[in-house]
């Protein structure tokens, strides 16, 4: 059996879900359940092509809840575990991301949103950023990632992985249709190699000796018989999430220093937000670029920052006002007028962007 | 007739193009097939107008016409299975992977035309065909293959080195399996820099590329 | 002075006297699995998962290692575990809404998968925690919060046969049986022989149990024990219903 899946690095061509099933590999996850939906298909069909010649495994479940409790046991076991999925599935898998929650289970999940709400399309959105942030009943005790591209689809999946079993959260890789599908370049590589540590897994349950003989048991409930138990234990996370988001909290910004207007977005609309940002600039537009990475938590302090001393906002998203509405929680009280440019389930392109600038400039 | 395979995102759709639009710039009459039941976007459905104004006759689906595509099952268009009784030169585009080369059979007249060619279209870049013993694996697990084609690139950071290191490979590969290696494909300005042939011998087809206009 | 009542080794005694109302059904059904897990030796490899309803009060019952899940998702949970470390002994145990309702797709396709776990389910005929409404395995004619002129067939349909559809949907090697709290050394067996089943990584094992809630029936121990012994097993034949080389199938799958 092969050991490594990619030995030192290697510069190839790829379609998004078949990166992300490279780099669950790389990360040395050892288990992915999983139930079939358009567009996140291929990560499944990847992982199951290449975990048998590596010794991973693969469980195909009956729905996303099961996807989703599967990959707790996974977890409980002590087994790096995962699991993909995207839209309809992604509501199914937001109950056992609570569990996950509850438990401060260290499981990792790669979604590729598609069209909502309901059904709708296979093709693409920007459209569960709020339910992949804040989703199930709960505090939104997790760590979302949105990636722009293959490569960090690559390095973000694997530092999913890190970031989980670190933090003891929830982790969400959050792509999109069109990521998953499109075919580009990108280095794949072996994450120790370039020093990366990646963190071993740890079983919560089975571990050696008999439970109270050699150990006490190892009992784990989401049940509280009164309000005030709970509320301690909520406390507990929420100083534990606290101290983390400074930690974790991630962005891609320039020309923010003496802009006018400056444009937000995420993920894969980022591209176009880049291309136009700098045709803007090269046009004699006073006009910044700033990309969260990290949509949950997001970064506060730098966001604060930049609504203290630029006018506008532009906030450029595949969705009617999800991400805008987590920038105005982020920058309430900041003096800075966000402007919309909302296209709920359709993608967003560099000359949009800079028509809607101009406009805005007058 | 020429039934074009390979691997998911080899570059199977981009060379059935060129190869149709080649054929018809000759004069002939060019049935263009999408036989891809596998993959919802990246198929010649949007760009079926234009091709067809360039001459070729297209039979794929309108992306209208098509209801939760990926939801509901990418559906075989009836006159599809049909396609190899039409008159002209008929260029299949088969989904991927070694389900899609399987789609084959679903064709009337595909285990019996002599005249049909399945070529499997290869690039290195792509990890699970990057090496000579992971071409020749993923070959034989295709079934019937007539002949190679090295797509091998990388994008938009496609150098003449790779073109030719793919041909190198994709070449040794052929030998490995008894089978010839059909053309190099390569995009018409790293064409010009390589010539009529590859550094192995093998034919150079240049091409245009038409995919990028077809996400969904 | 007290008399110590004889309890398995597995239990976990500061945890004793456990949560469950006076006469519950549940105590029995965890006494039966504590002697099956003593008597198998695997208390250092068990894990035991519990669903919500009232087994979720089982969370910290026994000196094993224990998860409580959501209503209805501890065989998915259980199922991953025991996929991802095969040397654990994985226990389901859940209610009859649990396992028949919210849970029964899980149920359904992980006897279908044939996996390596062993799932109890505690059949008492409704739903204990939310107050008694009306479960799949209501009796007809029954009086639930959700059906105070009796549970009427006709709209609400018949109690649901358990253990007979998960024989029908697995094959050689899984183990299927419906014990009773009334035969207590009955139900160990059973629960012990779903064990070993899945000690020996022969398949799917499934014990339903019937069980009792006099609180939610308002019975006292006379019709409490009528309700369990007489009519209940009109609808709910006890036996074992499929079991692994035995070379035929039991005569309620025949």
């Amino acid at each position: 059996m092969a050991d490594k899946p990619i030995e030192g690095e290697k510069r190839v061509f790829m379609t998004g879900n078949e990166v992300v099933a490279w780099a669950a590999l790389a990360a040395k996850a050892e288990i992915m359940y999983g139930y079939p939906i358009t567009p996140q298909n291929e990560i499944m069909h990847y992982w199951t092509r290449m975990a048998p010649k590596f010794g991973r495994e693969f469980l195909q479940t009956e729905d996303e809840l099961s996807a989703g409790f599967t990959t707790a046991g996974g977890v409980l076991a002590g087994r790096k575990a995962f699991t993909a999925t995207a839209g309809p599935g992604n509501t199914l898998m937001q109950e056992p991301m609570s569990m996950a929650e509850a438990m401060r289970l260290p499981v990792v999940v790669v979604v590729q949103q598609r069209g909502g709400p309901s059904t709708a399309t296979v093709i693409y959105s920007q459209q569960e950023v709020t339910m992949t942030t804040m989703g199930g009943n709960g505090e939104g005790l997790r760590v979302v990632y949105s990636t722009a591209t293959h490569q960090e689809l690559f390095d973000y999946t694997i530092k999913a992985f890190n970031t989980a079993w670190k933090y003891r959260f929830p982790t969400f890789v959050l792509g999109d249709g069109y990521q998953a599908k499109m075919r580009e370049s990108l280095t794949i590589y072996d994450p120790e190699a370039r020093g990366v540590t990646l963190l071993p897994a740890e079983a919560y349950l089975g571990k050696p000796g008999t439970p109270g003989v050699d150990r006490p048991p190892a009992q784990y409930r989401n049940t509280y018989n009164v309000e005030e138990e709970l509320y301690e234990v909520l406390q507990g996370y929420f100083k534990d999430y606290e101290k983390m988001a400074p930690e974790i909290a991630e962005f891609d910004a320039f020309d923010t220093e003496d802009a006018d207007l400056v444009v937000i977005s995420h993920g894969v609309v980022s591209r176009a937000a880049k291309g136009a940002v700098k045709e803007l600039r090269a046009a004699g537009y006073k006009v910044g670029y700033f990309r969260p990475i990290t949509l949950r938590p997001l970064p506060v302090k730098e966001l604060r920052a930049l609504g203290g001393r630029t006018k506008q906002f532009l906030v450029a998203e595949s969705a009617n006002g999800q991400l805008a509405r987590l920038l105005k929680e982020a920058a309430y009280g900041c003096p800075v007028e966000m402007l919309p440019m909302y296209k709920p389930g359709v993608g967003i392109t560099t000359e949009e962007v800079v028509a809607r600038v101009k406009e805005i400039a007058g | 007739m020429e039934a074009y395979i390979g691997e998911y995102a080899s570059g199977k759709s981009e060379v059935a193009v060129n190869r149709a639009l080649q054929l018809a710039r000759l004069g002939r009459r060019v049935n263009l097939v999408d036989l891809d039941i596998v993959e919802p976007c990246y198929t010649l459905r949007p760009i079926k107008r234009k091709l067809r104004d360039l001459g070729i006759d297209v039979l794929a689906w309108e992306t209208r016409e098509t209801m939760g595509l990926g939801e509901a099952g990418n559906i075989l268009r009836p006159g599809n299975r049909w396609a190899l009784r039409r008159p002209g030169d008929v260029i299949l585009d088969i989904g991927y992977g070694v389900e899609g080369a399987k789609t084959l059979h679903l064709l009337e007249g595909a285990e019996t035309d002599p005249d049909l060619k399945v070529l499997a279209v290869i690039n290195i870049a792509r990890p699970v065909t990057g090496s000579l013993p992971d071409i020749i694996a993923y070959v034989r697990e295709l079934g019937r293959v007539d002949g190679l084609i090295n797509n091998s690139h990388l994008g938009d950071e496609t150098t003449v080195e790779f073109v030719q290191e793919g041909a190198a490979v994709v070449t040794a590969a052929a030998r490995e399996l008894n089978l010839p290696v059909a053309a190099t494909t390569v995009l018409a300005g790293l064409a010009r820099e390589i010539g009529p042939q590859d550094a192995v011998g093998n034919p150079v087809w240049p091409i245009t590329r038409y995919m990028p206009e077809t996400f969904w | 002075m007290s008399v110590q009542p004889a309890m398995p080794k597995s239990w976990r005694m500061d945890t004793k006297p456990h949560k469950f109302c006076p006469g519950c059904g549940h105590g029995l059904v965890l006494k039966a699995l504590g002697m099956a897990i003593d008597e198998l030796g695997i208390q250092d490899r068990a894990v035991f998962g519990c669903d919500i309803g009232c087994s979720l009060l089982s969370w910290d019952f026994f000196n094993v290692d224990s998860i409580q899940t959501h209503h209805g998702r501890t065989t998915p949970v259980i199922t991953g575990l025991k996929r991802a470390n095969p040397n654990l002994i994985g226990i389901a145990y859940m209610g009859d809404g649990g396992g028949y309702a919210i849970g029964s797709q899980h149920l359904v396709n992980a006897a279908a998968r044939n996996e390596r776990i062993t799932a109890i389910l505690v059949n008492n005929t409704q739903y204990g925690m939310t107050g008694g409404q009306m479960a799949p395995t209501t009796l007809p004619g029954q009086k639930t919060e959700t059906t105070p002129y009796g549970r009427d067939p006709e709209k609400t349909g018949y109690p649901v046969q358990g253990p007979e559809m998960v024989a029908a949907i697995t094959r050689e090697g899984s183990y299927v049986a419906r014990g009773t709290i009334a035969n207590l050394n009955q139900l160990k067996g059973y629960i012990k022989k779903a064990l070993q089943n899945q000690i020996e990584g022969n398949g799917f094992s499934f014990v339903e149990v019937l069980s009792a809630c006099p609180t939610n029936w308002r019975t006292n121990a006379e019709e409490t024990w009528n309700m369990v012994e007489k009519e209940m097993p009109k609808f709910f034949k006890v036996g074992e219903i499929k079991v692994p080389g035995a070379g035929k199938e039991g005569q309620e799958n025949g």
